[in-house]
């Protein structure tokens, strides 16, 4: 069934296996990324490492999921284990004849990525999660693990994850994973440890003892040396005699002779050849070999590396196709954190103790967001949440508090006001929101759904937040 | 009672000038007249000497701060780390300002290499030195003095404290006379107020100890710089390469000081309170390791003070004199006194013991009374020791005088000083070895 259909030149073909067409690259390969899209899968031939790094981390980290997501198999003539590359190539085979390898990889890689919904995210973070549980799920792996990795800016690589960020901001993946764990998309494990540049984060550091007075880490350690006899205390160099190389004590003449009888070292001091100080506790610093600054390691940043695990959410998120984070919300002005509503409601409850007002609760809910967002870039995403923040806002008083409970759930506290008013401003500001949506987005069919909750000053505010939000998507 | 009574009131209407001199003779020649009365005319002339130098100690004060020297304060010590901090801070308060801290860690087993370093990288402390064996102090000391840059050194213990304008007061002397090489600071009680010992040794440190010190300063025969608070000249202290190892080796530096021809000085107004034993079975313990000491080093190290060699000098051999004939040679003379009056006066024996204690107790008393006007400053009420007096004659007459005779016998034959737990034995046994 194989057979070449083109030869582009030396280095670069395309194969043909059944309804397949692979693009065979070989050493040094001139190809535009893109035009992996237009094949069923790559194969790379593994002759010169830096070349498939290059070429395989191109395609890894490419913003379409038409490339990023394309099956990639590797052609290794000698059976050799290329850490990182292997992780995030799909496969190998040993040579040209294993058509069929391939085409099996292609078609169950294929069939994965049918079932993926892609949607845009409204940030940076929860598009990079999106596209590392794509993977993940394609790839039907379930486990994300550090590899340590010399090329890595911070020494621990997490292949599918790292490769879309350039050497100097690797760091950030850090960050990524840890907002996935707390939108509870992954879970981890404590793995290991790792010191960074508190400059420009890299793990890349070369440690020295340094003189504690100018940094120097030009010092000389020399041996202290008590004499018994007469008591004299002094580094070694008091006791040199130039004439035969024998140890002398420059206090009392004698020749030392048996450690442990006539004398002992009972510590070592160091000398700075830079400044002359002296000093028994040298410093321990850390030079950064990426951005050369030189600090005390108690200045490092200490990070954490943790090995991941999809949960069943993320693999839900990634079928579902829509990730958001509370990033995204949290910096939709006019909004309060959700944990800062949490304590002002708190409060609340507790003033209503001493006085008799009444205060409601108010959540406004999208029902149908994955659908919404889906439709929506995530600027025009965020030009919405603006623009309900904004009608909310204008409808009730300043003294009132809106919070993002997630992307889709808004809560507002109606305080000092009759239940009966407040439910009468809030179907104003759904039909209020609901015209705007008709003037601003067209074909876009929005579905707000309301709770109210009378504040009862015998309940927690856990109790209340917990009865409003019962149920809603 | 009435018996004794009566019989004591016959006993002194018995009692003639000739008779007295007769019964009384110990206390008349040795105490009264070396230990008051000599004592009383020097501290009129050593407080006339001190006003007619007001020009010269101001003057002195003035060169002292216009050349602002290094000064180079040497802490060594084992296991001391819970004073370092109250010591480096109080040292932060001295009106002397150009001062380099040196600590050195003799081998402790607790916090203090934790504290130290925490110290000097806070920048307490400028140098903190640690060394993992025990050495012993004179070695402590000698690594601090190793790594001294100061012209002065100030040997300092970790468990006392200063009045803020110590340091300056101990360096003035050194700009009056060229010619001093080692000045000695004025230790007293910390904890007078503990216990009944720790009392009587308040009452010993400023009525002996401090007077005693002020005498022989202005005599010229002042003996022991204290371990505890002594300056020295580092050009000086470097030509002697340091301490030799002790016990007692603030008495033995004082003396090779002395004996290089520098004078010895005494400033009874830099003052220091340090902590003394607060048991009698702690007292015994220090008591004869210092009396143990005398024998060691006045005796038999630098016995050659004593003989008309080529380095003899008459300040230094009448220092030395003086210092064992009081306390080792009339201390056992007193014994020769106590056996006289039991075989000759055996049925007066027991007025002659009331009178002795009434004597004594007597000139305890004037001597407290007369020399607290030659105080400078007292830390504390005068009043508050007088009720203690009467228990002196006991402390100092009887108690004090047994545990050194103990000392002296143990050091005289058995040279006990050398097995002291003080010192490590592995330099004991080679400078019992060296007679050092």
């Amino acid at each position: 069934m194989k057979h070449v259909a083109q030869h582009k030149d030396n280095t670069q073909s395309i194969l043909e296996y059944g309804d397949y067409t692979f693009l065979y690259l070989s050493n040094l390969s001139l190809v535009q990324i893109e035009e992996v899209q237009f094949h069923s899968a790559v194969i790379i031939e593994s002759k010169n490492l830096d070349y498939v790094r290059l070429l395989v981390s191109s395609i890894r980290s490419s913003q379409s999921p038409d490339i990023y997501l394309k099956p990639i198999v590797l052609l290794k003539r000698e059976p050799v284990d290329i850490p990182v590359i292997d992780e995030l190539a799909d496969g190998s085979i040993r040579n040209l004849d294993e058509l069929k390898t391939v085409a099996q990889i292609t078609e169950r890689i294929s069939n994965r990525v049918h079932d993926l919904t892609f949607t845009n995210s409204i940030s940076f973070e929860a598009e990079m999660i999106t596209k590392l549980i794509s993977l993940l799920y394609t790839k039907e792996q379930k486990t994300i693990d550090p590899v340590p990795y010399v090329y890595s800016n911070i020494n621990y690589y997490y292949p599918l994850l790292s490769v879309n960020f350039n050497r100097t901001e690797e760091h950030s993946a850090l960050s990524v994973l840890q907002i996935a764990e707390d939108e509870g998309i992954l879970r981890s494990e404590y793995y290991d440890r790792v010191y960074l540049c508190s400059s420009c984060s890299s793990a890349h550091l070369s440690y020295r003892e340094v003189c504690p007075k100018c940094s120097s880490s030009n010092t000389t350690p020399d041996d202290i040396i008590h004499h018994f006899p007469c008591g004299y205390v002094g580094p070694m160099k008091d006791y040199k005699n130039q004439i035969d190389d024998k140890l002398d004590c420059p206090k009392c003449n004698k020749r030392l002779r048996h450690i442990g009888v006539d004398y002992d070292k009972p510590s070592v001091i160091y000398e700075c050849n830079h400044c002359a100080h002296k000093f028994q506790d040298y410093y321990v610093n850390a030079k950064c070999l990426s951005c050369a600054s030189d600090k005390a390691v108690d200045q490092l940043k200490s990070i954490e590396i943790r090995s991941y695990r999809l949960t069943k959410k993320g693999e839900l998120a990634a079928v579902k196709g829509f990730v958001t984070t509370t990033k995204d919300i949290d910096e939709t002005v006019g909004t309060i954190k959700y944990d800062t509503f949490k304590t002002m409601l708190k409060y609340e409850i507790e003033r209503l103790k001493q006085s008799q007002g009444e205060s409601n609760l108010c959540a406004i809910n999208i029902s149908n967001s994955s659908q919404v967002y889906s439709k929506l870039g995530s600027e025009l995403q965020k030009s919405l949440l603006k623009d309900l923040v904004s009608v909310i806002r204008s409808n009730i008083r300043s003294s009132d508090v809106i919070a993002f409970e997630s992307s889709s759930t808004i809560v507002v506290s109606m305080n000092d006001l009759p239940q009966r008013i407040a439910k009468k401003i809030t179907v104003e500001m759904v039909h209020i929101l609901e015209d705007l949506i008709k003037a601003g987005f067209e074909d876009l069919d929005v579905i707000f759904e309301t709770r109210i909750v009378q504040l009862d000053h015998s309940k927690t505010h856990e109790a209340h937040l917990k009865e409003l939000l019962a149920d809603l998507s | 009672m009435e018996d004794l009574l009566d019989n004591y009131i016959r006993f002194l209407a018995t009692l003639t000038p000739a008779y007295f001199v007769e019964l009384f003779w110990f206390y008349f020649v040795f105490e009264f007249i070396r230990y008051f009365l000599l004592e009383f005319i020097v501290l009129n002339l050593a407080k006339i000497k001190a006003w007619v130098d007001r020009p010269k100690r101001a003057d002195a004060r003035r060169r002292l701060f216009m050349e602002n020297p290094l000064v180079s304060i040497l802490i060594p010590g084992k296991n001391e780390g819970k004073h370092l901090y109250k010591l480096v801070t109080s040292l932060g308060e001295q009106t002397y300002k150009n001062i380099e801290i040196i600590v050195v860690d003799d081998g402790s087993d607790d916090d203090t290499p934790i504290i130290g370093r925490s110290l000097e990288r806070a920048g307490l402390i400028h140098l903190f030195l640690r060394n993992e064996v025990r050495g012993g102090k004179a070695s402590a000391a000698n690594l601090a003095l190793r790594f001294a840059k100061g012209k002065y050194i100030i040997h300092l213990d970790a468990d006392c404290s200063y009045d803020n304008d110590a340091m300056e007061k101990i360096l003035i002397p050194f700009f009056m006379d060229e010619r001093v090489g080692g000045v000695g600071g004025n230790v007293s009680v910390r904890n007078y107020n503990e216990s009944l010992v720790t009392t009587l040794q308040g009452i010993e440190y400023f009525n002996t100890i401090t007077t005693g010190r002020v005498v022989t300063s202005y005599l010229g025969i002042y003996r022991i710089i204290s371990g505890a608070f002594g300056a020295f000249r580092a050009d000086v202290i470097n030509e002697l390469k340091g301490w030799d190892i002790g016990p007692g080796l603030d008495g033995d530096i004082t003396v090779k000081i002395r004996k290089k021809g520098y004078k010895v000085r005494f400033a009874q107004d830099a003052n220091c309170l340090t902590s003394v034993p607060n048991t009698f079975k702690k007292l015994v313990k220090q008591r004869l390791r210092w009396d143990k000491s005398l024998v060691r080093f006045r005796m038999r190290k630098h016995k050659d003070v004593l003989f008309p060699t080529q380095s003899f000098r008459l300040l230094d051999f009448f220092a030395a004199f003086e210092n064992i004939l009081y306390n080792v040679i009339l201390n056992f003379k007193w014994y020769v006194y106590l056996g006289i009056m039991l075989t000759f006066y055996r049925p007066l024996f027991l007025n002659i013991f009331i009178t002795n204690v009434l004597l004594y107790t007597t000139t305890n008393f004037v001597k407290y009374i007369v020399y607290s006007l030659y105080r400078e400053k007292a830390h504390v009420s005068m009043s508050y020791f007088l009720p203690y007096i009467p228990c002196m004659v006991l402390y100092f007459g009887m108690y004090l005088r047994v545990v050194r005779t103990i000392a002296y016998m143990q050091e005289i034959f058995f040279k006990k000083s050398y097995s002291d737990p003080w010192n490590p034995s592995k330099t004991s046994v080679h400078a019992k070895h060296l007679g050092l």
